[in-house]
């Protein structure tokens, strides 16, 4: 049965920037989440994917990130502030795919240099979940003055955050678990 | 015309077992392979949505 098989939670890094200090907030949030019962995780960081630019959407899919995304119950996007925005390439690959999403719970990881973490990114991202079929989770992480957060060695110096990222995934595994049962067992129909 | 869904369940692929349908999404084709599958009371098309009660696969099809 479905139920017996473990969650599997992925972790999407969207950011290719040189330097991204969120690639220390995905690496720490993807830790954590393997430390779960019950859980697989895996880091996907946007900067390796091939996708070409020249063309978008479904036309553009690539096999292994459309498997991962496929085989996941939920998804957890770790997404810099930039200008107040998302990176164009991180929109870019989440377009790639649109059935593998439906009916399946997001966390957003919102990462800034400033004292918001990201909160503006994480509002612009919601509408752009919602239309992928996802669904949001309540908790936020908000990495404020990421450089502070972390050292340049990508170890962490504020031991706070360990327990506001135990309660997002708390309230995120339980949202990857409830609509998966309602994918499989309950019809539209 | 307008789209229903369809009764005949999906099969997964890898499972060999009936999926199941969980959503619908109204599609605005723009390539002109889907333009003739428009529903012009909806203005676009249904996409059905599965899920495979096994592996939890997910897959579509035009309704």
């Amino acid at each position: 049965m479905e139920a017996d098989r473990p969650l599997f939670i992925p972790v999407i890094l969207g950011t290719a920037r040189m330097g991204r200090m969120s690639l220390h907030a995905a690496r720490l949030v993807t830790e954590e989440l393997g430390k779960c019962a019950g859980v697989e995780t895996d880091l996907i960081d946007i900067a390796k994917l091939p996708l070409p630019t020249n063309d978008a959407g479904e036309a553009i899919k690539q096999a292994d990130f459309s498997a991962k995304i496929n085989k996941a119950d939920a998804l957890v996007v770790v997404s810099p502030e930039y200008n107040h925005g998302y990176s164009g390439l991180l929109k870019h690959v989440l377009d790639s795919c649109l059935k593998e999403y439906i009916h399946k719970a997001v966390g957003i990881v919102g990462v800034s240099a400033g004292p918001f973490g990201g909160t503006r990114v994480i509002q612009n991202l919601l509408p752009v979940m919602r239309e992928l079929g996802l669904v949001t989770i309540f908790w936020d992480i908000n990495f404020s003055s990421v450089q502070k957060v972390f050292n340049e060695d990508g170890s962490l110096l504020d031991e706070s955050y360990i327990r506001r990222i135990d309660r997002f995934l708390k309230e995120l595994i339980w949202m990857a678990k409830t609509p998966r049962q309602g994918r499989a067992q309950i019809s539209l129909d | 015309m307008t789209a229903v869904a369809k009764t005949d369940k999906m099969i997964c692929p890898t499972c060999r077992v009936e999926m199941n349908h969980h959503c619908d999404k109204l599609v605005y084709a723009t390539d002109p392979q889907n333009a003739g599958q428009t529903d012009p009371n909806l203005g676009g098309f249904i996409e059905e949505f599965h899920a495979c009660p096994k592996c939890g696969s997910g897959a579509s099809r035009h309704a």
